[in-house]
């Protein structure tokens, strides 16, 4: 079943120099279970994307359906995860996670089960009562990943989450999202992953849409259909890491071109 | 650490040390830390500068994020540190250990800095062990069913004594600590070590 259908999407914003255009012509799906992720490089819109499909912001031209309904105004069938883990410091970790039920007027009795359910899950008991200046960066991001849990959100969106964290760190939490993902007692039913690194991408996506410069447009959608857990030295990882490597570098350079003859582009990139 | 356990097992179980780190792209010494943690915890052993999950390493691995808490706690339990602050937690008044008391405790094992005591109430609440109130700054028992207690044995109250806790409640298991046998030197050393 398709859950996301992004449909010939363009963004651009208005600035001093003219019309700045961030990506044109987006155009895929998200169906049940998959695992998807963006890649291309930074200032390409995959931020600006995510951003678009929950409804935080509205495409230029084009549409987004969330289950074929259009996506107006922030969707809370969707969740987002963020780099710099977006938490309250001034609450505790069980606060930080309540903080997306209460936005969504959950009632009082339900919030507290349902965060100590998503505490658990991600492997953050014992840390109830913790600030998150207490928390190393990959407990942060626990926390982070629990509150978006916590909604039950059939998507969950993934902005760089795991590149403010040490390589060690990373590897735990990219394993742990990946368990999420598969246990279909629990959400997501897919995952929607941005991220500058390929490697990444491909360790854990089924599919990987690859971005060109700015302006973004696609330019390919490569299928992974390597075992887990993948071996990032194995050669067939390795040619397909080479495969969207080459993609982003002969790619983007016909991105700037084209850039440079179509809009009044303020950036070099 | 858990990292490090993850990588492991995409490398089958098995692999050069060396090798592992560079599956990073980092340098050796950036996962020995990792490293003598799981070496204590016994959830990998290093033979000829090769390490493999040990059978509960392996089970660890394999299972899911709740499972994998309860080994490590199980694991933690057995360390001299971990040891000696839950039997100190058990006979406080209250239940509670304030962070004199629990610095008193650390510092038989390694210096107790900001770093190291974080370090251990990290993996103490990732192993719902204890909680730390850090408004108070003190340590709480988490209440367990009986079975769960670590031993017959009544240990004095911390800081009511003023020989060594670890040496006084020992039960002949417990070594005394030393570099070699106890994370805690190395809890020092890796902030991240519970991520």
């Amino acid at each position: 079943m398709t859950l996301i259908r992004v449909e010939h999407v363009d963004k651009s914003f208005a600035s001093r120099h003219g019309t700045m255009s961030i990506m044109q012509d987006i155009s895929f799906e998200v169906k049940d279970s998959d695992f998807l992720a963006i890649v291309g490089p930074s200032g390409c819109g995959k931020s600006t994307l995510l951003r678009l499909i929950q409804g935080l912001d509205q495409p230029t031209a084009g549409h987004i359906f969330f289950r074929d309904q259009p996506v107006v105004g922030v969707c809370s069938q969707m969740a987002m995860v963020f780099q710099s883990f977006a938490l309250y410091p001034w609450l505790t970790v069980s606060q930080n996670v309540a903080f997306g039920l209460e936005a969504l007027h959950w009632p009082r009795e339900r919030i507290a089960p349902q965060v100590e359910r998503y505490v658990s899950v991600t492997g953050l008991d014992g840390f109830q009562e913790a600030y998150p200046r207490e928390l190393s960066g990959g407990m942060r991001q626990r926390v982070g990943l629990a509150r978006a849990l916590a909604v039950e959100p059939a998507v969950l969106l993934m902005d760089e989450p795991f590149s403010a964290l040490d390589p060690l760190t990373a590897a735990s939490l990219r394993e742990e999202v990946l368990q999420l993902w598969r246990d279909p007692q629990l959400p997501p039913e897919a995952v929607l992953l941005v991220s500058h690194n390929i490697e990444e991408a491909i360790e854990l996506a089924d599919r990987v849409i690859v971005f060109s410069r700015r302006p973004g447009h696609i330019l390919a959608e490569v299928t992974v259909d390597l075992p887990r857990p993948r071996d990032r030295k194995s050669s067939a990882f390795y040619d397909l890491t080479d495969r969207v490597y080459s993609l982003i570098t002969e790619g983007g350079q016909s991105g700037i071109a084209s850039a440079g003859a179509e809009t009044a582009t303020p950036h070099a990139g | 650490m858990m990292g490090l356990l993850v990588l492991l097992n995409s490398h089958k179980g098995s692999e050069d040390v060396a090798l592992l780190a560079d599956d990073l792209d980092l340098e050796i010494d950036e996962i020995l830390p990792s490293l003598e943690y799981a070496q204590v915890l016994q959830l990998v052993r290093v033979t000829d500068g090769r390490v493999s999950f040990t059978d509960l390493g392996k089970r660890l691995v394999q299972g899911s994020i709740r499972d994998r808490k309860a080994i490590i706690r199980d694991q933690l339990r057995r360390t001299a540190l971990f040891k000696t602050i839950l039997r100190a937690l058990e006979s406080a008044s209250e239940h509670c250990l304030s962070g004199e008391e629990l610095n008193q405790i650390i510092a038989f094992t390694t210096a107790p800095s900001d770093e190291a005591v974080q370090n251990i109430v990290n993996w103490g609440r990732y192993a719902d062990l204890f909680r730390y109130d850090a408004d108070e700054r003190r340590l709480v028992a988490v209440r367990r069913p009986p079975t769960a207690r670590t031993g017959p044995n009544r240990p004095p109250p911390p800081g009511g004594s003023t020989g060594p806790v670890e040496r006084s409640t020992g039960e002949g298991k417990a070594p005394r600590p030393s570099a070699g046998s106890d994370p805690s030197p190395r809890l020092a050393g890796a902030a991240s070590a519970t991520a």
